[in-house]
C-alpha cells in the first residue's frame, strides 16, 4: 500500500473491516437461505428449461453439506430419476416413473399417482448432465444405503471436485457419517486433497502428499499448476513438498505409462495371436492357404451370439455365463464348418495351392453372404457381463480394461491347452508327424488324410475360439473376418511355418512394434513401418522365425 | 419387389446388353415412363448403410406415381449394385446416363465415390443428387449437393460445444480415418480455431487406417490429453465404418464419461451404436441435418410411411430406424420431382434453371430452399446426444435453415 496520511488508513481499515461484515452476514444469510432445499421450485426446476435445471442441480450441490437428510434423499430422487429417463414433464410438474417410458409415476412433489400421458423427458445437454452427475453423486455420498453407493458418490464427487467450491464442508458431514473404515479413511484422504487452496501451510503441504499418493496425469497438473503459486516462491518448505510431490507423481505416471504399454502391447499381441494360431496349424500341416480363416472366426462369434440368445430363452438368470459356455459351442460350430470345407472342397485339391486358395477365398465369400441373408448385415447386439465391460484403474493412469484381459487370459489357456495336445496326445503325435513328413508318416500307417481332416478340424475349431475371445472387444458381423486375414498371414509367416512358438513369438513381436510406434509416429505410419519390417526380415530369412523340422 | 422380378422381352435384352457390364435392375413397364438410377451399394463395406437408401428411392417415387407421377410420367427407378468399389459408381453412373437415359442419378456416400462420379457427370451433363454432409469445397452444376457442408453442420455443432451451453470446450483432439473427409473438415477445425486465435498447441490430430479397431493405445493418449491444463478437451471424431462402435467400446471401457471429454462424432448414425451398449455412452453428440427424433407430423408420416414400407416390400432394413441420409435421399426425389415439374421438363438444363427459388417441407421439420447461385439446399442443423436405448434425442437444433457456404474460409 503507498503512504497514506494516518487518519485516511485508519479509515480505510474501518471500511474494509465493515465490508468484512456485511459479507460475513450476508454469506451466512445465503447459507442461511439455502438450508432447507426448497422441493417444489427444485421439482418445477428440472422441468423449466436448461438454465433452471443445470440452477437446481447446483442448488442441490450447494445445500447439500447442511440440508436434512430427508431432503438430500428427495433431491437424489429426482436428480436419479433425470438420469435414468424417469423423470417426465407435465407442464412444469414433474413426474417420477418406476421405469423409462412409463405410462405412470407418482407427482414429485406432492406424491400423489399420476398418469404422465403426454409427458415429455427432458433431454439433458453436457452442462446440465454434469451438475446432475455431481448433484447425484453428492447426494449418494451423503445417504447412499450401502457401502458401494456411497463410495461411487466419492468417485463422482473427486471427479469433479475444481467445480465444486462446497466439497470441503460435503466430504466432512459424510466423514462424520461415514460408519465403513474404509472408505472413511478414502473420504479423510479426497478431504486432505481438497485442502490444496487452504490458508494454513501445513494443511496445503499435507494436500500436496495425499495427491501425490494417488498419482495420475491429471494430479501431475493439478500440483504442475501451483508452481505459478506465491508460496512457491515465499515458502521454501512449500517449495520442497510440491517439488517433492510432483517428482514422486511423474515417477509414478512413467511406470504407469510403462505398464499401460505393456498392457496394451500383451493384448493386442493376444488378439494376432487367436486369430493365427489356428492357421499356423492348417497352414503348417498342409499347406493349404486358408482365406476362409476369417470368416471361421466370426461363425465362432455367431455362435456365441447363438449361445447368449438360448440362454437369455432357456435361463436368463444365468445369462452371465453365456461366455464361458459359448467356448465349447463356437469351438465345435467352427470346426464343423471346416470338416465340412475339407471333405466337400479341399480334399481334391491338395497339392494344388492355388487352386485351394481361390477355393477357400470362395468358400470365405460364400459364408460372409449367408450369414448376411440370414442375420443381416447389421452389428449383433451382444450384452456383455460384467466381468468383460469396464475396466479398473491400476496404478497412475493404468487401467486394465476387463475385455482385454479376458483375450490375453482366453489366448494363454487356449496355447497352453493347443501345446498339450499338440505334444501329449496321439491325435497331436500323428499331426507332427504329417507335418515332418506326409510320405513317411502314410507309409508307417498313418492314415494322413485323416488327420488332415482332424487337423483341419482342430484349426478352424481354434478360429471359433477367437470368435468368442474377441466378441467383447469388436463389433460383431458379417465382414468382421476380413480384418483379422491379413494380420494372422503376417504372423504366420513371420513366425514359421507350422511352429506354434512361432506364431507365439511373432504375434508377441508384430504386437509389441505396433504398439511402440504407435505413439510417436500414429498408427498409420505404424502399419507401414511393421510392415515393412517383416518384409526385409523374410528376405533375409525366408522361412521365418522359427523352422519346424521337416524332411522331404 | 413385384414388377422387378417380372421378366420380359425388353429385360432380356438389356441383360443380354449388359452382360460385361454389372447388371441393372429395372421394373418391365417401360413405354411412357421417366428414370431414375440409384447409386448405393448392397454388397461391400457400405452395404449396411447405403443399402437401405435404394429402398427410400423407390418409396419415394412410388409415392409421386401414386400421385399421377411427374409432368404425367410415371416414375421408374432403376437400381444396381455398385459393391462399394469406386470405380465402380463411376462405371455404372455413366451406364445409367448413356444406355438407360435416366433424368437424375440419386447417389455415393463417400466422399471419393463422389469424386470419381463427378467427371462421368459433368461429361454428360448429368444430375446427381447427393444425399450425405460432407467436406464442402467442391461446386459442380452437375451435382446437387442436398446436405450440408461444414459451415452448416459440424462449425455450428464446434460452437455449441466451445459454448457455456455446451462445455466450453478449450481443447479438441481430433482422431480420423485417413482419406479426405477426415483431413478436409480437420483443416477446416483447424482454420476456423486458429481465427478465434486459439493456439495450435490446443488441439491434436491423428489419423488411423480404414477399418482400424484398435484404440487402445489413442484412448490412453487421450486421457493424458485431457489431464494436461487448458481447459475442457472433447474429442471430433471423423472416424468411419467399423471403427466407430470399435472405438466408442473402448473409450467407454477406460471408463470416461462424455461429462469428462464428450466426443463429436461427425459420421456417428444409430447404426453405429448397434451392439453397444450405451448407458455408458449417454451424452456424446453427433450433428445432421436430420434426426428421428425431430418433432413435426411430416417426420410423423415418413416413419410411419417408411414403417409401411418396409413391411408391405419385405425390406431387408430395420423398420423402425431412419438416418440423416435416408431423409436426404428422400428429399432429393421430392425436390427433383418439384423442379422438374416446375420446368415442365425432364431435360437436365431446364430442371436446373428450375432449382432457383425452391422451396419444399421435408421430414426435418424445415423449409429446404435453392437459391440458383449453387447446387446447395439449405438445411436446418441438429445436434443429437446419445441415449440409453442406442438412439440419439434431438439437444439443440438451429431456429431455421441457414444459406450454405460451398467454400469454406478457413480451409
Amino acid at each position: 500500500m503507498a503512504e497514506l496520511p494516518q487518519p485516511v488508513s485508519f479509515l480505510v481499515r474501518g471500511v474494509r473491516v465493515a465490508l468484512a461484515l456485511i459479507l460475513m452476514v450476508s454469506a451466512s444469510m445465503a447459507q442461511a437461505a439455502a438450508d432447507p432445499i426448497d422441493r417444489s421450485a427444485l421439482a418445477r426446476a428440472v422441468c423449466s428449461d436448461g438454465a433452471g435445471l443445470a440452477r437446481g442441480a447446483d442448488d442441490v450441490v450447494r445445500s447439500a453439506a447442511t440440508a436434512s437428510a430427508d431432503d438430500l434423499a428427495f433431491s437424489g430422487s429426482i436428480l436419479r430419476a433425470l438420469l435414468d429417463r424417469r423423470l417426465a414433464c407435465v407442464g412444469d410438474t414433474s413426474v417420477l416413473l418406476d421405469r423409462p417410458g412409463g405410462s405412470e409415476g407418482r407427482d414429485a412433489a406432492t406424491g400423489a399417482t399420476r398418469s404422465a400421458a403426454g409427458a415429455r423427458s427432458p433431454v439433458l445437454g453436457l452442462r446440465q448432465r454434469g451438475l446432475v452427475e455431481t448433484g447425484a453423486g453428492v447426494v449418494a455420498l451423503l445417504t447412499g444405503a450401502s457401502t458401494a453407493q456411497r463410495s461411487a458418490g466419492l468417485a463422482t464427487l473427486e471427479r469433479r471436485a475444481a467445480a465444486v467450491p462446497e466439497a470441503d464442508t460435503i466430504l466432512e458431514r459424510a466423514r462424520a457419517a461415514e460408519t465403513d473404515a474404509v472408505l472413511r479413511a478414502a473420504i479423510v484422504q479426497a478431504m486432505q486433497a481438497a485442502a490444496l487452496n487452504a490458508p494454513e501451510p501445513a494443511r496445503r503441504r499435507a494436500a500436496i502428499g495425499a495427491i501425490a499418493d494417488a498419482p495420475s496425469s491429471a494430479a501431475r497438473s493439478r500440483l504442475a499448476s501451483l508452481r505459478t503459486d506465491p508460496a512457491y516462491a515465499a515458502d521454501p518448505a512449500f517449495k520442497a513438498a510440491l517439488d517433492a510431490g510432483i517428482a514422486r507423481v511423474e515417477r509414478a505416471v512413467t511406470i504407469g505409462d510403462g505398464l499401460a504399454l505393456s498392457y496394451n502391447a500383451l493384448s493386442f499381441a493376444s488378439i494376432l495371436f487367436m486369430a493365427a494360431v489356428g492357421l499356423a496349424i492348417i497352414f503348417g500341416l498342409m499347406g493349404v492357404i486358408n482365406l476362409a480363416q476369417g470368416e471361421l472366426i466370426m461363425v465362432g462369434a455367431y455362435a456365441a451370439y447363438g449361445v447368449q440368445e438360448a440362454f437369455r430363452m432357456v435361463a436368463p438368470g444365468l445369462i452371465d455365463l453365456y461366455l464361458v459356455a459359448a467356448i465349447p459351442v463356437a469351438f465345435l460350430a467352427s470346426a464343423g464348418v471346416g470338416i465340412v470345407v475339407e471333405a466337400l472342397i479341399l480334399r481334391h485339391l491338395y497339392r494344388r495351392p492355388l487352386m485351394s486358395l481361390l477355393a477357400t477365398w470362395a468358400v470365405s465369400l460364400f459364408l460372409i453372404n449367408l450369414v448376411r441373408v440370414v442375420f443381416g448385415s447389421q452389428n449383433l447386439q451382444f450384452g456383455m457381463p460384467s466381468y468383460v465391460s469396464g475396466g479398473v484403474p491400476l496404478y497412475a493412469d493404468f487401467i486394465v480394461t476387463w475385455n482385454r484381459l479376458f483375450a490375453i487370459a482366453f489366448a494363454a489357456v487356449t496355447l497352453a491347452a493347443t501345446l498339450l495336445i499338440l505334444k501329449r496326445t496321439p491325435l497331436g503325435l500323428d499331426i507332427r508327424a504329417v507335418t515332418q513328413n506326409r510320405d513317411m508318416a502314410g507309409a508307417l500307417g498313418i492314415r494322413t488324410r485323416r488327420v488332415d481332416r482332424l487337423a483341419f478340424g482342430f484349426g478352424s475349431g481354434l478360429a471359433g475360439l477367437a470368435g468368442v475371445a474377441l466378441c467383447p472387444i469388436y463389433s460383431v458381423n458379417p465382414g468382421m473376418g476380413a480384418t483379422f486375414i491379413v494380420d494372422s498371414f503376417m504372423v504366420v509367416v513371420l513366425g514359421g511355418v507350422g511352429t506354434v512358438v512361432g506364431t507365439v513369438v511373432a504375434a508377441l513381436g508384430i504386437g509389441g512394434a505396433n504398439v511402440l510406434i504407435e505413439p510417436f509416429y500414429g498408427a498409420v505410419a505404424a502399419k507401414v513401418i511393421v510392415l515393412v519390417g517383416i518384409i526385409v526380415f523374410l528376405q533375409r530369412r525366408p522361412e521365418g522365425l522359427f523352422v519346424a523340422r521337416r524332411r522331404r | 419387389m413385384g414388377p422387378m422380378a417380372e421378366f420380359t422381352r425388353r429385360g432380356l435384352i438389356g441383360t443380354a446388353a449388359a452382360l460385361a457390364a454389372p447388371a441393372l435392375i429395372r421394373p418391365a413397364w417401360a413405354a411412357e415412363t421417366v428414370k431414375l438410377g440409384c447409386l448405393f451399394s448392397s454388397s461391400g463395406t457400405m452395404a449396411n448403410i447405403e443399402g437401405r437408401l435404394n429402398y427410400v428411392v423407390r418409396m419415394a417415387a412410388d409415392q409421386l406415381n401414386a400421385k399421377g407421377g411427374v409432368n404425367g410420367r410415371q416414375v421408374e427407378v432403376v437400381t444396381s449394385d455398385p459393391a462399394s468399389d469406386w470405380p465402380l459408381y463411376a462405371q455404372i453412373g455413366r451406364q445409367m446416363l448413356q444406355q438407360e437415359k435416366v433424368a437424375a442419378l440419386f447417389g455415393c456416400w463417400t466422399s471419393v465415390s463422389r469424386k470419381s462420379v463427378l467427371p462421368v457427370v459433368e461429361q454428360n451433363d448429368g444430375l446427381l443428387f447427393y444425399p450425405l454432409h460432407f467436406e464442402g469445397e467442391e461446386n459442380s452444376k452437375n451435382v446437387v449437393y442436398v446436405n450440408s457442408p461444414p459451415a452448416s453442420s459440424v462449425l455450428p455443432a464446434v460452437d455449441y460445444l466451445m459454448g457455456s451451453e455446451g462445455v466450453s470446450a478449450k481443447r479438441f483432439f481430433m482422431i480420423g480415418s485417413d482419406y479426405v473427409w477426415p483431413r478436409t473438415i480437420n483443416k477446416i477445425l483447424k482454420g476456423y480455431w486458429a481465427s478465434k486465435g486459439i493456439a495450435e498447441s490446443a488441439w491434436r490430430e491423428e489419423y488411423v487406417p480404414l477399418g482400424f479397431s484398435n484404440f487402445q493405445t489413442l484412448v490412453n493418449q487421450i486421457r493424458t490429453f485431457a489431464a494436461q491444463p487448458g481447459g475442457q478437451p472433447i474429442v471430433v471424431l471423423t472416424v468411419v465404418g467399423s471403427s466407430i462402435p470399435d472405438f466408442l467400446r473402448e473409450f467407454a471401457n477406460q471408463g470416461i464419461l462424455a461429462t469428462d471429454v464428450p466426443i463429436l462424432g461427425l459420421d456417428m448414425v444409430e447404426a453405429d451404436l448397434e451392439g453397444l451398449d450405451t448407458t455408458k455412452l449417454i451424452g456424446h453428440l453427433n450433428c445432421w441435418a436430420y434426426l428421428q427424433a425431430a418433432k413435426g407430423e411430416r417426420n410423423a408420416a415418413f416413419l410411419s410411411d417408411w414403417a409401411a414400407y418396409v413391411k408391405a416390400k419385405n425390406v431387408p432394413f430395420s423398420a423402425d430406424t431412419v438416418i440423416d441420409p435416408m431423409v436426404s435421399a428422400y428429399d432429393s426425389v421430392q425436390l427433383w420431382a418439384l423442379a422438374a415439374a416446375k420446368a415442365k421438363s425432364f431435360a437436365v438444363p431446364e430442371v436446373r434453371k428450375a432449382f432457383a427459388g425452391l422451396s419444399y417441407e421435408g421430414p426435418s421439420g424445415y423449409t429446404l430452399t435453392m437459391t440458383g447461385e449453387n447446387n446447395y439446399v439449405s438445411r436446418g442443423i441438429f445436434i443429437g446426444s446419445v441415449n440409453e436405448k442406442r438412439g440419439f434425442d434431438v439437444l439443440w437444433q438451429s431456429p431455421d435453415a441457414p444459406k450454405p457456404v460451398p467454400f469454406s474460409p478457413y480451409g
